[in-house]
């Protein structure tokens, strides 16, 4: 039982935590409210890249740092202290991983280094409309040819879908689903913007017998539907982390500015009420902290991890929630003005709150794994 | 980070379970359940040094204190386990008091009732509380003055739990009624229960235990009863709240209930519409926002237990396990209540009818306590925003 980091986890921690809060500002933010510009700061890319944290986690034989899945989740962490506009999630922890995990060697070379370098965008397709099920598409692939599929289907939320060199999607074909990677050069992929809270580019791709070539499957038919839940565990505990990282800063934003604002003659943080709901956003954000670092900690020695994921998931909505509500509130007005920073990550925790299964639905898969006697405590 | 137990820690665990199966017999259960889970009993007393020669009480404590080395997460496994097997364990004495007693007492204290401690075979009350000083500990009243070579002790203190089968209590008292700062005018001194002196009135709580009102009638010590230096007793108070909010909020007790309640949600038909219990959505809720919060507290603890091998205990961090442990607690414990229904609500001394012995009926009546036991919450989420997160606080 280790709560401590090791050397590389704190190097990883302390490199991205000082990257991304210097190159991240408030007025660097502003540039993409309203989706005025692309929320994807490719200057800061091309940093991460060179101090090499776009290949934290991926092997030193295609051109990353071989470290491991928490030192990703760290740097995850630490994107959402900054809301950093950048696709660390979409491309580094759903495709990437999976990709060097699943992928060939042939395509791990071809696309890794790329990814390392920042020069290539991966993404990752994990829900469709009326479907947040990733392993239980609804996209169908058509054998054609010897080994090649044709996809027909819509997914939509799919983050920078038309940013990315390749989209990893999931699709029903006889005897299971497949995994894929589908590039940019298809006309029978139409991809449409969405408009979304948190400005993030998020679009629907509709694919009416997208091509996709054999070197470009992650996993066939008896394996699809296990790798896309492997895909959604990882994805589902970095936005797990990414919302500590979220929560914790809105949290110590609000200590700041109640310590500061005077009313009555006082600082307000010195009003109990005030102090008190502080404190509760506090305890959530160390049970989020801890839930997420346990999930993340399995999931990094390939253990079994599926309830306590669910577990974690269920604290990043609900503290996502709370904390984000109780933070505008005690900031009074100033929570809500877009010119203090504090509304930006309102939003984000939103997102992470409902993304890949809200606090209730996670509950409820968690009450039918205790139903059937797979979730007894230790 | 690695947030798992290790092998030989899982092992231990095993080891645990298997040694408390074989020390809880259905005679000592008996006793323990009439005392209301509070122990003192004969059986209770014989166990405990059997505890002791077995050398589990002082697992975690340094060798040079008379433990065995192991480190705070083994303790805590120790802790966890006893709790879980139902066994009402000493824990204000073994796991806040002793090891104050280790660090900071003299040589007697160290030599003869540190070891008898970790035998099992002495036992320690807390006075803290009077009727004017509760949260406001400071302001106590009870006095310690001196009169030659002896400190003479006077006042009453309240809520002196376990009092009535203790050897001592560890009292706090004030010996300098002109410090500047009223908090710097406390001592602890260490009371013989068995003197003249020293009375105690039963109060009967809610939950069904007793606790009691605690009486000091000019009682003369030597100046060995002194723990610490003089006037410097305030750090040793804090020092053992920090130790005893730890001990509050165990995760083993409840692990081992939402089993128990989920098992008999398997094999218990629905009323409504005769499928088992567990099929209904409602009772799946209930249990699955069990298991979430019990999750993070058991998360809260084990970081706790790690920080002190570490050397590193935070008090935001103790205060947070602490004010989450007792308000989940209330709410697990009305969570699977509502599972088992009206049920719940019959107790174990009903001949039929009732649900787990009862449990859930006495736990309702007892999880109260620890809100504002060991240090109110209020002040718990005082000492987080000012120490966690840096808020100025309120002139008091």
């Amino acid at each position: 039982m280790e709560f401590g980091f090791n050397e590389a986890q704190n190097e990883v921690r302390e490199l991205s935590r000082k990257m991304l809060t210097e190159l991240v500002t408030a007025e660097n933010l502003s540039r993409f409210d309203e989706y005025s510009e692309e929320r994807f700061d490719r200057d800061l890319w091309a940093q991460l890249a060179t101090a090499g944290l776009l290949g934290v986690a991926i092997d030193e034989k295609w051109g990353g740092m071989g470290f491991g899945f928490t030192e990703l989740a760290l740097l995850l962490e630490e994107a959402g202290r900054t809301i950093a506009p950048a696709p660390l999630l979409s491309c580094l922890v759903s495709s990437a991983l999976p990709l060097q995990e699943f992928g060939s060697q042939a395509l791990c070379e071809r696309l890794l280094p790329g990814v390392a370098s920042g020069e290539l965008i991966l993404t990752a397709a994990l829900m469709e409309p009326g479907n947040e099920n990733p392993a239980a598409p609804s996209t169908r692939a058509e054998p054609t040819g010897d080994a090649d599929y044709r996809l027909f289907g819509s997914v939509t939320c799919v983050p920078f879908a038309t940013q990315a060199d390749y989209v990893l999607v999931a699709a029903q074909t006889t005897g299971g689903v497949i995994v894929c990677l589908v590039g940019k050069e298809s006309d029978a992929c139409i991809c449409s913007p969405l408009r979304v809270s948190t400005y993030e580019p998020q679009y629907r791709m509709d694919m009416d017998g997208v091509f996709v070539p054999a070197d470009r499957i992650l996993a066939g038919p008896s394996e699809g539907a296990r790798v896309m839940q492997w895909i959604a565990q990882r994805t589902i505990a970095a936005t797990c982390a990414h919302q500590t990282g979220v929560v914790d800063q809105s949290m110590r934003m609000t200590a700041s500015y109640t310590s500061e604002r005077q009313q009555f003659g006082v600082p307000v943080a010195t009003f109990q009420a005030v102090g008190h709901r502080a404190a509760n956003c506090f305890i959530d954000v160390e049970c989020l902290r801890l839930t997420t670092y346990q999930a993340v900690s399995l999931l990094s020695s390939d253990s079994e991890a599926s309830i306590e994921v669910a577990i974690a998931k269920i604290w990043a909505g609900d503290v996502g929630h709370r904390v984000s509500y109780a933070s505008q509130h005690m900031h009074g007005g100033m929570g809500i003005d877009r010119d203090y920073p504090l509304w930006r990550y309102c939003l984000w925790a939103r997102q992470n709150e409902l993304m890949l299964g809200s606090s209730s639905s996670m509950l409820a898969e968690l009450g039918e794994r205790i139903a059937a006697g797979e979730a007894f405590c230790a | 980070m690695k947030v798992e137990f290790t092998k030989p820690q899982l092992a231990l665990r095993t080891e645990l379970r298997e040694y408390f199966d074989q020390l809880m017999t259905p005679e000592l259960r008996q006793e323990c359940a009439a005392a209301v889970g509070e122990g003192g009993g004969p059986l209770w007393r014989e166990a405990l040094r059997r505890l002791g020669r077995d050398g589990w009480i002082g697992l975690g404590w340094p060798v040079e204190q008379g433990g065995r080395g192991l480190t705070p997460i083994e303790q805590f496994i120790f802790v966890e386990e006893i709790m879980r097997a139902g066994y009402p364990f000493p824990f204000l004495t073994t796991e806040s008091v002793g090891p104050q007693l280790a660090e900071h007492g003299n040589e007697w204290q160290r030599d003869e009732l540190v070891p008898r401690i970790l035998a099992g075979d002495l036992l320690v009350s807390i006075g803290y509380s009077e009727p004017g000083a509760g949260t406001d500990l400071a302001a106590l009243k009870t006095t310690a003055t001196r009169e030659g070579d002896e400190w003479v002790i006077n006042g009453q203190k309240m809520w002196t739990s376990l009092a009535h089968f203790c050897d001592y209590t560890w009292l706090a008292v004030r010996t300098d009624p002109n410090a500047a700062k009223k908090h710097k005018g406390i001592s602890i001194f260490l009371v013989p229960n068995s003197d003249p002196g020293w009375s105690a009135t039963p109060v009967h709580t809610l939950g069904g235990v007793r606790t009691n009102a605690t009486y000091y009638d000019n009682i003369r010590l030597s100046e060995k009863h002194l723990v610490g230096e003089l006037n410097q007793g305030w750090k040793l108070i804090t020092g053992q709240l920090n130790r005893e909010r730890l001990s509050l909020v165990n995760v083993g007790p409840t692990s081992q209930l939402f089993n128990e309640v989920t098992r008999w949600a398997q094999q218990s038909t629905c009323d409504r519409d005769g499928t088992t219990l567990i099929e209904q959505p409602w009772v799946r809720m209930n249990l699955a926002k069990v298991r979430t919060g019990l999750e993070a507290l058991k998360l809260l603890c084990y970081k706790q237990a790690w920080a002190m091998t570490e050397g590193s205990l935070d008090m935001a961090d103790a205060s947070a396990a602490k004010v989450y442990g007792s308000e989940y607690f209330i709410e697990a414990y009305r969570l699977l209540g509502e599972v088992i229904g009206q049920a719940s609500t019959i107790n174990s001394l009903s001949a039929k009818d009732s649900v787990l012995n009862g449990r859930i009926e006495s736990l309702f009546r007892t999880a109260s306590i620890i809100t504002f036991g060991g240090g109110t919450n209020e002040i718990q989420r005082d000492i987080i925003a000012a120490a966690g997160l840096w808020m100025p606080r309120a002139a008091r």
